[in-house]
């Protein structure tokens, strides 16, 4: 089984899938904490007024997270397929596969606390921007 | 032709002496045809709100008919008008038609930038119509005004920000909240601002609202008004969890509410936001509730200066919006003076 294979592309359009929705979820994170620094220091100037509330930036990177999250997911089965057909093992330690997990084990972390009600808002925001900074890293290092 | 405006307003007269010369609403029509015809008038218009009267006119050039205008509000409301000369404006021609614009864009209100006038000003100019006393020349002035006024809002910034408490309140919470139709909002204290914001927010459709004050009947009272719920005072903090506003305006002489309560309240809360607004002086709420995460407090300082920033950002604005002004009345002034040239003036 190559590149050709249909689990490599079922990977490689999930994964690109479920970047796309959490490059979302990250922007609303940074809007998010934006607006809560600026109501938190009371500063509601032009900048303030022009950007969404947090009510709709914490619902935009809850849905985000919530719709690629399940992506993501089958992107790592896939690829653990795929890795297995090719290598004949799912997992090998490659840096690639330990920052996917990592990040779907934040995302796991997220969702949890999100759906549990132990942490929203700020918080949330922090961690979906460490996530985005896991994505950021796995693709420097696909790079290299 | 000889184009005017005979005017008392809120920088020239107080209220105690605008009211004896406004008109009732149901009597305009009437009035601008009395008008018409006591003063001799080719066109009148008249603009009564609760910070100005003023009539806008077209005469001919034979004799001044301001004097005539000023008599008639005089006789109309049966006072002496020498005793009210000095608090009186009038001004004619390209000084009036600019004036009527900034009007109309809320530029001469008491609150610059007030959208209230431009609907004030339609009104004035549909009722004048309806009592035909209106002709070429102020049709084409009021469509103008009102082209203007729209101009201007959407081309500067005078409209921009909230331009008191009760607003300022109601943006952030929508900021903080969403749609604040399903919020519930609990009330403790009785004040005055308090009693304002609640009646704001109702405005916005927030159905739930409960009232508590250390004397019930007065919690009752103001309950009985808003169609709220009220509730012994000892029982407030039970009902915090389901909040998702609260108003203080209590007259205690310390904080009724603390940070290491609010802490322990947003697990029960599920950490949904919540915004508390403290209109008391001295403070209710212990400031360090808002280092508190998801939790939004500000106090009437806050909110104040808010409002104060709004009204600088508008005071620059002014500068633009009278350049537009001044390029319309210009438009108007050719047009009027190619009127006057065609009628052989």
């Amino acid at each position: 089984m190559t590149n050709h294979s249909p689990y490599f592309t079922v990977h490689i359009i999930t994964i690109y899938l479920s970047y796309i929705a959490f490059f979302a979820a990250s922007v609303a994170a940074a809007l998010y904490l934006i607006q809560d620094n600026f109501l938190k220091n009371k500063q509601t100037g032009i900048i303030f007024n022009r950007l969404p509330g947090l009510f709709f930036l914490d619902k935009l990177n809850y849905g985000a997270i919530g719709s690629g999250f399940p992506i993501l997911t089958l992107s790592i089965i896939s690829g653990f397929i795929w890795a297995k057909h090719i290598r004949g093992a799912c997992w090998s330690y490659d840096h690639r596969e330990i920052y996917s997990i990592a990040l779907w084990l934040i995302y796991v972390l997220i969702l949890h606390v999100r759906l549990s009600a132990k942490m929203r808002g700020r918080k949330v925001a922090q961690l979906s921007l460490l996530a985005f900074c896991i994505i950021i890293f796995s693709l420097f290092s696909s790079c290299r | 032709m000889n184009l005017m405006v005979v005017g008392i307003n809120h920088k020239t007269a107080p209220v105690e002496i605008r009211e004896r010369f406004s008109f009732a609403a149901k009597r305009i029509v009437e009035v601008n045809r009395l008008l018409k015809e006591s003063a001799s008038l080719e066109e009148n218009l008249i603009l009564s709100t609760c910070n100005r009267v003023e009539i806008y006119a077209v005469a001919n050039h034979s004799k001044d008919h301001a004097g005539d205008i000023e008599n008639f509000l005089g006789s109309f409301h049966n006072l002496d008008i020498s005793d009210y000369k000095n608090k009186f404006y009038v001004y004619r021609d390209k000084e009036a038609i600019e004036h009527l614009f900034k009007v109309a864009a809320g530029l001469d209100s008491m609150v610059i930038g007030e959208m209230e006038i431009l609907g004030q000003v339609k009104r004035a100019y549909q009722e004048a119509r309806e009592s035909r006393t209106t002709g070429k020349i102020l049709n084409k002035l009021f469509e103008n005004a009102l082209n203007t006024a729209k101009k201007i809002r959407t081309d500067t910034g005078i409209t921009r920000g909230a331009i008191s408490v009760s607003s300022v309140a109601v943006r952030l919470a929508r900021k903080i909240l969403g749609q604040l139709r399903d919020k519930k909002v609990l009330i403790i204290g009785t004040g005055k601002v308090g009693e304002g914001l609640v009646l704001y927010l109702k405005k916005e459709g927030i159905e739930s609202v409960i009232v508590t004050n250390r004397t019930l009947e007065k919690a009752q009272d103001l309950a009985a008004r808003f169609a709220a719920t009220a509730i012994p005072f000892e029982d407030f903090r039970g009902r915090m969890a389901e909040t998702d506003i609260i108003i203080t305006s209590t007259g205690a002489p310390h904080s009724i509410i603390r940070k290491d309560e609010v802490l322990s309240l947003m697990p029960l809360r599920k950490q949904r936001p919540l915004f508390i607004i403290d209109l008391a002086v001295p403070r209710d709420v212990e400031a360090d509730v808002n280092k508190i995460d998801n939790v939004y407090l500000y106090d009437i300082d806050d909110l104040q200066k808010t409002v104060d920033e709004t009204k600088v950002f508008r005071e620059n604005e002014l500068d633009s919006c009278y350049k537009i002004v001044g390029t319309s009345s210009e438009k108007f002034i050719n047009w009027l003076a190619s009127e006057r040239s065609r009628n052989g003036e």
